[in-house]
């Protein structure tokens, strides 16, 4: 692992993983994933302390268009890289994905934590959350929206494959209803 | 001092180096300093080009990787420069040309002094310099430890001449084959 040692982008988790954030970053691990770029949310933190766990290298960036930009120089390199960043970021990541990464070809496997959605009680996230999926399919990427448990280790999968098989950018929307969010505040 | 000397003196000095370069100035100097040689030339996403040579350094750490950016770009993207110095990579280092114009859409100013290599110096694990002259941007990046920014001061702001439209397709491709063919060169940094 590069700079392996240094302690930056270790994720802090505050209390245990819920057993979905633990299948999610299980089934990263099984499908080949070598790092995770992310931006931190809080559905997404038993996320990365799992992936900690299973010592796969964490990198906490400062921007989640630094994430596309970086997971991308990742993949050039022939290695399998995966983003988390929350669905308000989509707006700052667009630049580096629909004018590097897509057209550059290199297949980005994407984990958005949905806000804005069912449950939502800020307004300010409204507008994103709701754009979410539109936007994306707007520069070809293909979402799947995860609600169920019983259906991550098939989303989880088939995305992956779409990022390194197929070389196209594709993102698993983490809904509410999995729990693990803070919609209410 | 213009940015075609600044894109010569680093691919005579370390040819075996991984070159990102941002879109415009940047891409069509290094493109016409090594003859269209295989590197990740930056076509779009401005201020996306650090954090890719980041990603890059990061993922191959036996390589030097050198980020060859413009100042507005740079600006764009100055995050990353937060990024760098956290993760800290000892094989990158990133040479800005330093006009204070955007010089592919006109030659505008920039909004404000930039003061990169002060900005670097001041963050945790990044050190920062300037150069005025290709003979001190060769000698700079002698001795400045990685992560290391360096200022390449341009008082000629000639346009290379070779186009900033790249084929992405292309430029993946080779990219990837340097990564994947080149030599290790740890120890020999530019």
């Amino acid at each position: 692992m590069a700079n392996g040692e240094r302690a930056a982008g270790k994720p802090i988790m505050l209390s245990s993983p819920l057993a979905w954030q633990v299948e999610l970053a299980d089934a990263l691990v099984a499908g080949g994933v070598t790092v995770a770029a992310f931006v931190p949310d809080s559905r997404l933190d038993g996320i990365m302390a799992r992936l900690g766990e299973r010592e796969l290298p964490v990198r906490s960036l400062a921007r989640e268009e630094e994430c596309i930009a970086f997971a991308a120089g990742h993949r050039i390199a022939g290695l399998k890289p995966v983003v988390l960043m929350q669905s308000s970021g989509i707006g700052n990541a667009l630049n580096s994905l629909a004018s590097f990464a897509i057209p550059y070809g290199l297949g980005l496997p994407l984990v958005l934590s949905m806000r804005g959605t069912l449950g939502e009680s800020n307004p300010s996230q409204v507008p994103m959350g709701r754009a979410t999926p539109a936007v994306l399919d707007a520069v070809g990427i293909q979402a799947f929206p995860l609600r169920s448990e019983s259906d991550i280790a098939d989303v989880t999968r088939g995305v992956l494959s779409l990022a390194y098989e197929a070389q196209a950018c594709a993102a698993i929307l983490l809904e509410p209803q999995l729990g693990g969010g803070r919609e209410r505040g | 001092m213009n940015a075609v000397d600044v894109a010569d003196a680093l691919v005579r000095h370390a040819p075996d180096s991984l070159y990102v370069s941002s879109l415009g100035t940047a891409t069509s100097a290094l493109r016409k300093a090594s003859n269209d040689g295989p590197h990740l030339y930056f076509g779009g996403a401005m201020g996306s080009a650090l954090p890719a040579a980041l990603g890059v350094a990061d993922a191959v750490p036996a390589r030097q990787v050198v980020a060859l950016l413009g100042d507005g770009e740079l600006l764009m993207g100055v995050s990353s420069l937060w990024s760098v110095s956290s993760l800290a990579p000892r094989n990158l280092v990133v040479v800005v040309l330093a006009d204070g114009r955007y010089s592919i859409t006109g030659g505008q100013p920039l909004a404000g002094a930039t003061r990169f290599a002060e900005v670097a110096n001041i963050l945790p694990g990044l050190s920062g310099a300037q150069a005025t002259t290709a003979g001190e941007l060769v000698s700079v990046l002698g001795t400045i430890p990685r992560p290391g920014l360096v200022e390449a001061v341009i008082d000629d702001r000639a346009w290379p001449g070779w186009s900033p439209f790249v084929d992405p397709h292309a430029v993946r491709a080779r990219f990837a084959a340097n990564v994947a063919a080149g030599p290790d060169v740890t120890s020999s940094q530019p």
